[in-house]
């Protein structure tokens, strides 16, 4: 089981069309995927027109198995299903080291009640927390969308910091460029930049700017599932296979 | 299985307009559904498929399979071998259940409409859906066939859609209901007919029930090995002959002794121009086999033989698929077939009105008791011919026991025949051994001078022939492990307690 976060320090770069979309990719591609919306705000559940449930904001969520597992919604598409959102986090780490350990009891409950899962995508919530250092540990590799301007290379370089500073691996760190608009020459030229400057830590793939992207919140549904010819669909699978590909090494 | 847990549900022609009637506790039930596209089912001869419980159709360039368990799998393909499918999903179950001999054949076609029902709250989602398949058969039978598929989270939803598709008339789909709702016209195949015998039913009745049920076998695999669909066609045609002379011969005395002499000869007569073709197909099926007997600076012999097989069998299925189509057959086949219906052309013999039970005892322990006294001499030092005697008794001894099977109660029954059948697999291997190594002596006799790779193959079949001799060895001392099992006390007893009359009549 492979564990991925997709996760952002700055708001509105797409992340959650990201997390959206990679997670219908990889379920289309017969991958077993828990898609969990930790990001109040993001809304990876809007657009899987999953309600969020009440009762998730106990305290004690994480520590009670059944009501974990009860939680978990089936998507309108094969293998993904959807842990929606407004949760306190408290207890994150918590729920990542069972997901991790093959004898828990939370594991134990996944696998009784509809197998084990092969990949579970975190929508991450976009501030750099004890949270998001959790994260960081669990996950085997964190997707970071990077508007190509010079304030999200500033915020890039933040997270790498970060990573630096915490030990953390940085090689978990994978960042593409999002709403890229092949027009502004700066985008071309903080692409350029940011390329040369972090050689490895940046996929091939990038996903423009798109109005089918932005369409997805009218249509609620990946846009992979409602366009899937369209320019922006094209980008997010190729984002998934070549990401995958550096997972799965 | 009960309707409210049915993993797939069978809906009357006409549900799925009401499928959608009306809102479902603030659930809104939609259904979808695809162009027509044509579907043709497919299984193989035998219906392993339908007595399975399984659908299997060709449809958009792929092969679907619907099991019992509600599971839909799917891969590209077409009618053809398994062993010959690309690798998938439904290859893998159909591996299972068809023999990797058996062509599977189209069963009947017509178009198929795919879709959902689906049930969705306020925002639009889904909460609970059913795949749907309606299919339109030739034959004027349309089949809805809704199989429900809950998504996790809303168990709820999932209840509500069951209870739509049995409020529209759906039932829960059992074994081969919907083959025969589609194709209500095919026709059943066994090739194994289940008799009846009724307890005061006599042995001219059983012998002439048995021949008549067998004749129809027969027939329906004619078309098969003219075709030459697959291997197992003539197969079976094969074995069904053999059981209609091995009645002749058992029931001794229940029919008129003269007429049982002609019909055995007839028989007889209908089999011969089998023997060939039969021999040439066991050869090529056991080439990969064979091959792998043999180390590789010998095998290159091999494919020049089987080469020449090839081409003989190709002779072989030419002659006798015009055989079979020939109208002397044709009158033959009939005219047995009136013999063995009912009418007064099959006259009685002195043990005509025996009871079956009665008969069915006193001949299965007579034969057990045979067996068991050759087999208590059986050595290491035994000739092969003896064998041969022992392993014809066995094949006997089965075909009473699978004759009478009916008769007797199942349960005390099956052990028994069920370590007939052990022994006789080593028996069937040492014969085929011994028959292999005859058969290839007299194939390197026949080559003659002019044959081209003729000192290549003699090389190979010499190689082959020691090595079936070497198995041949071995499969001896397997079967006087088998016999010692089969002659045993508890299986003495178990033989004795069913079969063992003290008032049968001699």
């Amino acid at each position: 089981m492979k564990i991925i976060a997709c996760y952002s320090n700055k708001g509105g770069v797409g992340k959650t069309a990201t997390s959206v979309n990679l997670a219908y990719a990889l379920a289309a591609r017969g991958k077993r995927v828990l898609l969990c919306d930790l990001d109040p705000q993001g809304a990876s559940g809007f657009y899987f027109r999953v309600k969020p449930s009440k009762k998730l904001t106990e305290a004690d969520f994480f520590e009670d198995v059944e009501k974990f597992t009860k939680a978990i919604r089936g998507s309108d598409y094969d293998n993904l299903d959807i842990l929606p959102a407004n949760m306190t986090f408290r207890d994150f780490d918590v729920f990542l080291s069972r997901m991790r350990n093959s004898r828990s009891r939370l594991k134990k409950a996944l696998k009784a009640v509809k197998g084990d899962y092969d990949v579970i995508v975190l929508d991450c919530p976009p501030n750099i927390s004890t949270l998001s250092e959790n994260v960081f540990r669990a996950a085997d590799a964190v997707l970071v969308p990077v508007i190509p301007t010079t304030l999200s290379q500033r915020t890039f370089e933040q997270l790498l910091d970060f990573f630096h500073d915490h030990d953390l691996p940085v090689k978990k760190l994978h960042g593409f460029f999002s709403m890229v608009q092949g027009v502004k020459t700066l985008h071309g030229e903080t692409m350029e930049a940011l390329r040369s400057a972090h050689p490895k830590r940046f996929l091939t793939a990038q996903v423009p700017f798109a109005s089918d992207i932005e369409r997805m919140g009218v249509h609620r549904a990946p846009v992979m599932a409602t366009a899937p010819g369209s320019a922006a669909s094209h980008a997010y699978q190729a984002l998934c296979d070549e990401f995958m590909a550096r997972v799965e090494e | 299985m009960s309707d409210t847990e049915a993993t797939r549900y069978h809906l009357p022609t006409g549900a799925a307009g009401l499928l959608t009637d009306g809102d479902m506790g603030g659930l809104r039930p939609v259904v979808t559904l695809a162009e027509a596209v044509p579907f043709t089912v497919l299984d193989c001869f035998d219906q392993s498929l339908r007595e399975a419980g399984l659908l299997l159709f060709a449809a958009r360039d792929r092969l679907d399979l619907l099991l019992p368990d509600g599971r839909d799998l799917s891969q590209t393909g077409a009618a053809g071998f398994v062993g010959d499918l690309p690798e998938g999903p439904v290859r893998d179950v159909l591996a299972g259940i068809v023999s990797p001999l058996r062509h599977l054949l189209p069963v009947g076609s017509g178009e198929l409409r795919e879709g959902t029902l689906a049930l969705l709250d306020d925002e639009g989602k889904t909460q609970a859906r059913a795949l749907l398949h309606l299919f339109a058969g030739t034959g004027g039978a349309d089949v809805l066939l809704a199989t429900p598929r809950g998504l996790r989270g809303y168990d709820a939803a999932l209840i509500r859609l069951r209870e739509r598709l049995i409020a529209c008339g759906g039932a829960a789909v059992e074994g081969d209901a919907l083959y025969r709702a589609l194709f209500p016209d095919f026709p059943l195949y066994t090739n194994k007919p289940a008799l009846r015998i009724a307890p005061d039913e006599t042995a001219f009745q059983t012998a002439r029930a048995i021949i008549a049920s067998l004749i129809p076998v027969l027939r329906a695999n004619e078309p098969g090995i003219i075709a030459d669909l697959d291997t197992e066609f003539l197969h079976d045609y094969r074995v069904a002959l053999r059981k209609i002379r091995s009645v002749l011969s058992l029931f001794r005395g229940v029919f008129d002794p003269d007429q049982t002499m002609r019909l055995k000869t007839r028989v007889s007569a209908l089999m011969t121009p089998t023997g060939r073709l039969r021999d040439l197909d066991v050869y090529l099926l056991e080439r990969e086999q064979i091959e792998d007997l043999l180390p590789e600076g010998l095998s290159g012999g091999l494919d020049a033989m089987f080469d020449l097989f090839a081409a003989e069998r190709a002779t072989a299925q030419a002659r006798l698929a015009k055989h079979l189509q020939s109208g002397r057959y044709a009158r033959e086949i009939e005219a047995l077939r009136k013999i063995f219906s009912g009418g007064k052309a099959l006259r009685r013999g002195a043990h005509a009105d025996i009871p079956s039970h009665d008969l069915a005892c006193k001949l299965i322990w007579k034969r057990y008791r045979k067996i068991c006294r050759m087999a208590s001499d059986i050595g290491p030092d035994t000739a092969d011919t003896e064998i041969h005697q022992l392993r014809i008794h066995c094949k006997k001894l089965r075909y009473l026991m699978e004759f009478f099977g009916p008769a007797f109660p199942a349960d005390a029954f099956a052990p028994l025949l069920k370590s007939l059948k052990k022994l006789q697999d080593s028996l069937g291997l040492f014969n085929d051994y011994s028959v292999q190594q005859a058969s290839l002596r007299a194939f390197v006799s026949d080559l003659g001078d002019h044959q081209p790779h003729g000192i290549a193959i003699a090389q190979s079949v010499g190689a082959l022939i020691a090595v079936l001799h070497r198995r041949q060895i071995e499969e001896r001392d397997r079967i006087i492990g088998s016999f010692e099992t089969f002659s045993s006390p508890q299986v003495r007893r178990a033989f004795h307690d069913l079969f063992h009359r003290e008032d049968a009549p001699s």
